[in-house]
């Protein structure tokens, strides 16, 4: 069957959506009596938002965006017809996504190494084994410019020219996978979509910095990552691309697994090595770095996933390609992990320099729900909140910086009015101060202190001069901690205050909260004019707290209230207020 | 196994080379396995044997979209590459009726269209 087929999408925001656009096409198609030779198709999703009624044409290959219903006709006798363009209707979507690391996820078999093979799989390992001088891979990353994707965004190229520069017989090299920042999983993506570009990276790695032996770093919480690491393994084994003699060459490399027991200070560097040896996972002073002195005191060059998903493509199209995308100072691509209140979460790589705009908005498909954006957190626990006057900052190591926030390992995470940025704050300085393994002061006790300062803000107990407290505890773990883990973990609280300062001076004078988040300075009240005396409540809370009758109406007694929140749940009249 | 060198490397992508076969992939990533990819996979797999399908059903990895797992892909000669999400036991059957054997797409589930390849 040859029909021609016609690509509907009318989900859109701006549509009238009263009407069913795709009906009176079809309709339409009818009356020319065209319905046996066009399909006309409704489709969920296409990438396109914000841009009215859309429309495809595969066999043309073009859309049309914001049509109206009055071009239907124009639509069947051009375009239909007889393959006419109307320009005017005419849209160009950009690209706005760019897959370098992603390349393979999605579209090979992650445990067929034959797959990945045939998508020029350990090509860059072959030609580089073979053609390459060790210097000549470091020639091509300084080319390149790719930097650390892990957070800090340390030049590849110099970590692994300093490894190899110094002088000693065995030398290590790690992949460390032990993703932890809440809500951020780019690296389960690619090793669970493309474990062999990450081997491959691996490989390189040992060949250019001299080691014999590598290990993947994975944490135990990813079980189908670590099982499509080890079919990796040894399918890479079984085609002497690991083992002895790899290529014919010289090069000898082997790779082991070892897994994390799902501490998040593990991610830091010293501590990974300390808990590879065997030892309790805590960090060391630096210097010596790991370039020197790493696992089992040789030196050790560590990378992160998505930074060894990025090896192979420099060297198979030149760190110049690698180059050309990107901004100045930070180049190629980065993949994030967009949740929260944005319509389509999910992973997106896109090139270094897109604004945080254009990545909630034309790729994430906007805002959940009606309400509008108010911050976007980057970089996890060791990030900080970007509000939304910022949108338009283009996304690169430094910008995200100088907001007061990181890159980070790429967690994106999308909030909106809904969302108390106290509450935001607690949660992440929470969670590090869980995962704080409390070798040294700052980080133990300040974060405890912290937190303790932001529960009694977030339970009405709050003073003002807590606000300075928080600031000089903070600067106290920014310049004192030991390891990353500490020096960042005020970073939530800094940046929080930094934006939205006046929201913690209403937790703590007015004993508001503007998002309704925290339930201490919540009040549930009965709207009398619209409760209908149903008595749902009454029967529904848990604590008895609301009192009265049928004739006097019905009160919640704030003493008893444990803003459980379960009235307002159960109101069918919405005629409980939140405040 | 022999150590293999470049040639081979070039062989063995010659005989992956695409052959023009139709496919059905299923995203298998945890995103996926989470939101019911594997369900999915299996019941593509008996449904195409019973049906006596000339079409493969294969795995892949995360596509990115993981608000409308689970995915689907389908790849049928004289159609155009579209991927199905939110894709249940019942839209199995409606992709296996529909797209692979009366050739016609299958309406409010296509979340995104392929372009090149």
């Amino acid at each position: 069957m040859d029909a021609q087929i016609v690509f509907i999408k009318d989900t859109n925001g701006k549509i009238d959506l009263t009407k069913d656009f795709c009906a009176a096409f079809l309709n339409l198609l009818r009356e020319n009596a065209l319905e046996d030779k066009v399909q006309a198709v409704r489709i969920a999703d296409m990438g396109i938002y914000d841009q009215g009624l859309v429309m495809k044409f595969p066999r043309e290959n073009i859309i049309y965006a914001n049509v109206q219903e009055k071009d239907f006709k124009e639509i069947i006798d051009k375009t239909i017809k007889s393959g006419q363009i109307i320009e005017e209707l005419l849209f160009k979507p950009e690209p706005k996504q760019l897959r370098i690391v992603l390349r393979n996820c999605g579209e090979i078999d992650p445990e067929s190494i034959d797959e990945y093979i045939a998508v020029d799989g350990y090509l860059a390992l072959a030609k580089a084994v073979n053609e390459y001088k060790p210097e000549q891979v470091i020639e091509e990353l300084k080319k390149s410019g790719l930097r650390g994707r892990g957070g800090a965004g340390f030049p590849t190229w110099l970590k692994w020219k300093l490894t190899r520069e110094t002088p000693e017989a065995q030398k290590y090299v790690i992949c460390n996978a032990d993703e932890g920042d809440p809500g951020a999983y780019m690296d389960r993506g690619v090793l669970e979509g493309d474990p062999h570009s990450v081997v491959e990276g691996l490989i390189l790695s040992g060949y250019t910095i001299g080691a014999s032996k590598g290990y993947f770093y994975v944490r135990a919480e990813y079980p189908l990552a670590v099982e499509r690491v080890e079919k990796a393994l040894k399918q890479a084994y079984d085609y002497g691309f690991l083992g002895k003699n790899i290529f014919g060459s010289s090069f000898n490399f082997d790779i082991d697994i070892r897994l994390g027991a799902g501490a998040f200070v593990c991610g830091e560097e010293t501590a990974l090595i300390a808990s590879i040896e065997g030892r309790r996972g805590t960090p060391r002073p630096r210097p010596p770095y790991p370039s020197v002195k790493g696992l089992w005191n040789k030196p050790t060059a560590i990378n992160n996933v998505e930074t060894l998903a990025n090896i192979p493509p420099i060297i198979l199209k030149g760190g110049a390609w690698y180059a050309t995308i990107g901004t100045e100072k930070s180049k190629g691509t980065k993949v994030f992990a967009l949740t929260g209140k944005v319509k389509n979460s999910g992973l997106v790589e896109v090139p270094m320099g897109i604004t945080l705009r254009e990545i909630v908005f034309d790729i994430g498909g906007g805002m959940l729900s009606e309400k509008p954006i108010k911050a976007i957190q980057t970089g996890g626990p060791s990030g900080g909140v970007i509000p939304k006057e910022y949108l338009d900052t283009p996304v690169d190591y430094e910008n995200l910086q100088k907001l007061g926030s990181i890159m980070g390992s790429g967690g994106m995470i999308v909030m909106d009015e809904d969302d108390c940025m106290v509450d935001i704050a607690k949660f992440y300085l929470g969670f590090c101060v869980d995962e704080s393994c409390g070798k040294c002061v700052p980080c133990r006790l300040g974060g405890y202190q912290m937190l303790s300062i932001l529960n009694k803000i977030t339970e009405s107990q709050g003073k003002v001069e807590d606000i300075d407290k928080l600031k000089r505890i903070a600067l106290a773990m920014q310049k004192a901690s030991l390891c990353a883990l500490g020096q960042t973990a005020a970073n939530p609280v800094v940046s929080t205050l930094k934006y939205f300062e006046e929201e913690y001076r209403d937790h703590i004078i007015n004993k508001k909260c503007r998002s309704h988040k925290c339930k201490h300075l919540l009040n549930y009240n009965v709207i009398q004019d619209k409760c209908k005396r149903c008595r749902v409540c009454v029967v529904h809370c848990p604590v008895n707290a609301i009192n009265g009758d049928k004739d006097k109406g019905y009160f919640v007694d704030p003493k008893i209230c444990v803003r459980c929140g379960k009235c307002f749940e159960v109101c069918k009249f919405n005629a409980i207020a939140k405040e | 196994m022999a150590k293999l060198t470049k040639n081979d490397l070039e062989k063995i992508k010659a005989k992956r080379q695409d052959d023009g076969r139709d496919w059905i992939k299923v995203g298998m990533s945890t995103c996926g396995i989470a939101a019911g990819a594997d369900k999915v996979y299996e019941t593509f797999v008996e449904e195409v044997k019973k049906m006596k399908l000339d079409i493969l059903v294969k795995k892949c990895g995360c596509q990115g979209m993981c608000y409308s797992e689970p995915l689907v892909e389908v790849r049928v000669k004289g159609m155009p590459e579209v991927i199905y999400g939110k894709v249940d036991k019942e839209g199995v059957m409606k992709i296996l009726d529909k797209h692979v054997c009366a050739k016609t797409l299958v309406k409010d589930a296509i979340y995104e269209l392929r372009t090149k390849r």
